[in-house]
């Protein structure tokens, strides 16, 4: 079983793959984020994200998952799902 | 122009997938000046045979199949190959299930010209095929899944006749459908049969064939170009298509040069017309892959070289 995080824990190291992945050291996320907030996510940024996600907290999404994903907050309930199993 | 349907489609993927903008806005720019007349000729034929309903079912269906195709591709970039190898592996998974295959095959519908690329290859379709046939044509189509290319050729000719042959009967249902909104179900008929048993059929029975993104589905190729060359009339045209190193759940077969294509049409007595290759501007980061899509326009030769 893999450890469970905290919602806080798992949105901070969300934060920092942001930044990575949009080469923007001042990028701030919280659940309510969306494409509508970061004009350079676009479904080809989506799929980088989630390898990235992937990587990070060694879960693997199905793409009906990773399509469905509305916001930072649908991440953070999928990441919390699977880490959780 | 009036384009109602595109309209709605526009400010449906605006609100619910933004994601997914960005890319429709490079296909409007890749051919701005037909953009709006093939997408609302496909949008139009989607909302007969579905009703309104028709577009945000179609684009749910295409932002899914999208992201599919970029999780694979994102995989393939990993592994250095594609996921399956097995024909019957995915005819299992994938196209004997209707469920899966209908939204499947509504989201490659709206590929054809919300891909920028692939909108590159409808112009060409047109260009150089449509307007290499006569008005009363008799095409066959190899596996016309959604059957929007097949349809669009009986749109162009006003006498041609269509015969369509797919492995899948969702295939078969939708494309039906399709063909009847678009009010040319009199002149089309498909049947459910693999591609590879069409050499039962009457040699030199076509004067042209589509055969659109089959051959990467195929273990063995080969075999299709053969049906091909079986089908075509002496110096008949076809419209074939084929993916290049651009995983997806079903591509088994790895084409990784467009020489392959055009070697495979050369060996089996077609000549090479005209051929474009188009990949998507937006890569993932550090690509190793240009996942690209190749059309080649072919012609029976009547003789050795020609």
């Amino acid at each position: 079983m893999k450890p469970n995080r905290t919602q806080s824990e798992c949105l901070e190291r969300l934060n920092e793959i942001f930044r990575d992945v949009f080469d923007d050291e001042d990028l701030i996320i919280t659940r309510e984020t969306s494409a509508d907030d970061i004009a350079e996510w676009d479904s080809v940024m989506h799929v980088s994200l989630i390898i990235e996600i992937e990587k990070a907290f060694g879960i693997r999404f199905s793409s009906t998952e990773v399509a469905q994903l509305q916001n930072v907050g649908d991440l953070v309930d999928l990441i919390n799902t699977k880490a959780v199993k | 122009m009036n384009t109602p349907n595109l309209d709605a489609m526009l400010e449906y993927v605006r609100k619910r997938h933004r994601r997914s903008w960005r890319g429709v806005e490079e296909a409007r720019a890749a051919i701005p000046a037909r953009f709006d007349a093939i997408a609302e000729m496909f949008l139009g034929w989607l909302v007969k045979a579905c009703g309104e309903s028709g577009i945000p079912l179609a684009v749910d269906a295409f932002v899914q199949f999208t992201t599919e195709v970029n999780l694979a591709q994102a995989r393939y970039e990993a592994d250095g190959h594609y996921q399956n190898s097995s024909f019957a592996e995915v005819y299992a998974d994938h196209y004997s299930q209707d469920e899966v295959m209908s939204g499947y095959l509504w989201g490659i519908y709206l590929t054809n010209f919300l891909w920028a690329h692939h909108a590159e290859i409808c112009v060409f379709y047109r260009d150089y095929f449509l307007n290499r046939l006569s008005p009363s044509s008799q095409l066959v189509e190899i596996a016309p899944g959604h059957g929007g290319w097949g349809v669009w050729a009986l749109n162009t000719l006003p006498q041609a006749c269509l015969q369509g042959f797919d492995i899948s009967n969702s295939s078969i249902h939708i494309a039906t459908e399709v063909s009847r909104a678009a009010g040319y179900g009199d002149r089309a008929r498909y049947a459910e049969k693999n591609a590879l048993d069409l050499r039962e059929m009457a040699p030199q029975c076509a004067d042209g064939v589509i055969c659109s993104f089959l051959v990467e589905h195929l273990e063995d190729p080969r075999q299709l170009f053969a049906v091909i060359h079986h089908l075509l009339k002496p110096a008949a045209v076809g419209f074939i298509t084929g993916a290049l190193t651009a995983a997806q759940v079903d591509h088994i077969y790895e084409f990784r040069y467009e020489s392959e294509l055009m070697q495979l049409c050369e060996e089996h007595g077609l000549r090479v017309l005209s051929t474009l290759s188009v990949g998507p501007k937006r890569l993932l980061p550090n690509a190793r892959f240009l996942p690209r899509s190749m059309a080649l326009i072919v012609q029976k030769r009547i003789a050795d070289t020609f």
